[in-house]
């Protein structure tokens, strides 16, 4: 038997129902129009704005194949200490950076948060926090190897500053909107203010931010390697003197190891993520 | 004016910026054993009057003295000592989901327990024992160790009572403590509030939608209509006319407010 109306007791005219469309997105026709003639003019002038020159083309490609071709003879064996070196700075620039990073962006995170702190630590906390998300990391890595050299310690700074913009920013928008019952049921009953955020807010922010932690965790291993590039350490730093030797057959040798860290990483993280919730 | 009462509220004005007065000039006060059934209508600021005790939302005007002392003019040490004295009751439990049943109860203690020593989960062996009595009497044993979030609504309200207790306080503040409950189970919730009030001579206020309930387990009943007590008596002068008085024209049907004893479903 057939839920649906009864079409022989409620005839319904056909050809209306034949003829309808859903109603176009943007609804005047001339601005459709309008819309159509920019996109074509915009991708005319950017096909004409690039200058193609066929002959460096050609050149190029001889280029290019002696580059495909090194990565696809990934040699891991002629470079090996300074990959494995490289490989093992990074993991430590990781887990150091992610490490301190959790923990300055707890108080930072607290304090943003704008059902907790009064107002003017709320307006501090919040331009902290803005300035270090501010700047890429490639920048601030620029930065700190200027201040403290070469080496993984410019790195590690780079990828805390990086860490606690992310993760102070996502727990302030965490404790903004937790259950406030718990809190104010704490409050009632005379509990002290440091008692109330250890009972009342962080259990229930943690397993968000222990799994944001984590996944901080991968970001800040794959910028390790990028601003090695700059000088800061870490596998980029092997990554880039290979590119500079035209040692393409290291340069794959290292990111297939990158890939395989993270794939490594990732059912790690994942078990890890689902025993914190 | 004897100074036995547990709590004395004089004129107690109350406002909100965006809505006005809420609590429009109430006094009342409250002996030792008493049990205070507080119904209106919502909005009529039930909440609000227990909230302001508490001093959760700050009285415009008026006075809140417990056991003679003045609450309103505290600074946040003394408030914070006061409100240690008055368990509250939540209409949600307000339980901290992710956090065990022992916990939860021992988060009531957090007002004596020093925070670096809370955060730590060193509670005082005594309080521990103290939980492990209170969740017998309200017949969670065996659940200590349990994710609130795994309990079902009246062991949450359960856990709750427990968390109020502990403080061992000389007031109950109850906010709808039925509101998320079937009937049965509301019955039930309201038996051991009252029991334990009862046990330990602990003065409450119950805010109750629902008159039947309050009927039932308040010998004194407080109604509130826009701000102001209309009503203030035992449960036998509450007739049509003050129910009427109190929820407005619409609700003399007596089923829509309960106000025959029967409605109440019973439990054996």
């Amino acid at each position: 038997m057939s839920l649906g109306p009864d079409r022989t007791t409620f005839p319904v005219s056909t050809d209306a129902a034949r003829s309808w469309r859903p109603p176009p997105r943007i609804a005047s026709r001339s601005v459709r129009r309008a819309l159509w003639a920019v996109a074509v003019l915009y991708a005319a002038l950017a096909v004409f704005t690039v200058d193609v020159d066929l002959a460096r083309v050609a050149e190029g490609l001889t280029r290019a194949s002696d580059f495909f071709g090194g990565l696809l003879r990934p040699d891991f064996v002629t470079r090996w200490t300074d990959i494995r070196a490289g490989l093992v700075e990074s993991l430590a620039m990781t887990l150091i950076a992610t490490a301190a990073g959790f923990v300055l962006s707890i108080p930072l995170g607290l304090g943003a948060s704008r059902n907790l702190a009064p107002a003017p630590i709320y307006a501090v906390c919040r331009s902290v926090l803005a300035v270090f998300r501010a700047f890429h990391e490639v920048l601030v890595a620029i930065l700190f190897v200027a201040m403290f050299g070469f080496g993984a310690f410019a790195g590690v700074a780079t990828l805390a500053v990086a860490t606690v913009g992310f993760l102070g920013k996502l727990l302030a928008e965490a404790v903004e909107e937790i259950d406030p019952a718990p809190l104010e049921a704490l409050t009632a009953a005379g509990s002290p203010g440091p008692s109330r955020i250890a009972f009342g807010v962080l259990p229930q922010v943690m397993p968000r931010i222990l799994g944001l932690t984590l996944y901080r965790v991968d970001i800040n291993f794959r910028e390790s390697a990028i601003i090695g590039l700059v000088g800061a350490g870490g596998i980029g730093a092997t990554l880039i003197t290979a590119f500079a030797r035209y040692e393409f057959e290291s340069v794959s040798a290292i990111l297939i190891l990158m890939i395989a860290v993270l794939f490594v990483g990732e059912p790690l993280s994942g078990r890890l993520r689902r025993s914190v919730s | 004016m004897s100074d036995a009462a547990v709590l004395r509220v004089d004129d107690l004005v109350v406002g909100y910026a965006s809505e006005g007065e809420v609590l429009r000039g109430l006094s009342f006060a409250l002996e030792a054993n008493e049990i205070v059934g507080l119904i209106g209508a919502s909005g009529a600021g039930k909440s609000t009057l227990l909230r302001s005790v508490q001093r959760l939302v700050e009285p415009s005007s008026g006075s809140i003295s417990l056991r003679g002392e003045e609450l309103t003019t505290l600074g946040s040490t003394e408030l914070r000592a006061a409100r240690r004295r008055m368990g509250m009751i939540f209409q949600e439990h307000a339980l901290v989901e992710r956090l065990t049943v022992m916990e939860n109860v021992l988060c009531g203690t957090l007002g004596r327990t020093g925070s670096w020593r809370a955060i730590r989960r060193r509670f005082d062996a005594e309080d521990v024992v103290d939980a492990f009595r209170l969740l017998d009497r309200m017949g969670l044993s065996g659940l200590e160790d349990r994710r609130c979030d795994e309990l079902s609504g009246g062991q949450k309200q359960r856990v709750g009572i427990a968390r109020a207790l502990i403080q061992n306080p000389e007031l109950l503040l109850v906010d709808e403590p039925t509101a998320s409950l079937d009937p049965a189970a509301s019955v039930r919730i309201m038996s051991l509030i009252a029991e334990v009030c009862a046990e330990s001579g602990l003065a409450a206020i119950i805010n109750l939608h629902d008159v039947g309930l309050a009927r039932r387990f308040c010998p004194r009943i407080l109604g509130l209509h826009e701000g102001r007590i209309v009503f203030d008596g035992p449960p036998r002068d509450l007739d049509d006319a003050v129910l009427t008085e109190i929820y407005g024209e619409e609700a003399v049907e007596p089923h829509v407010v309960g106000s025959r004893q029967d409605d109440v479903p019973r439990v054996d």
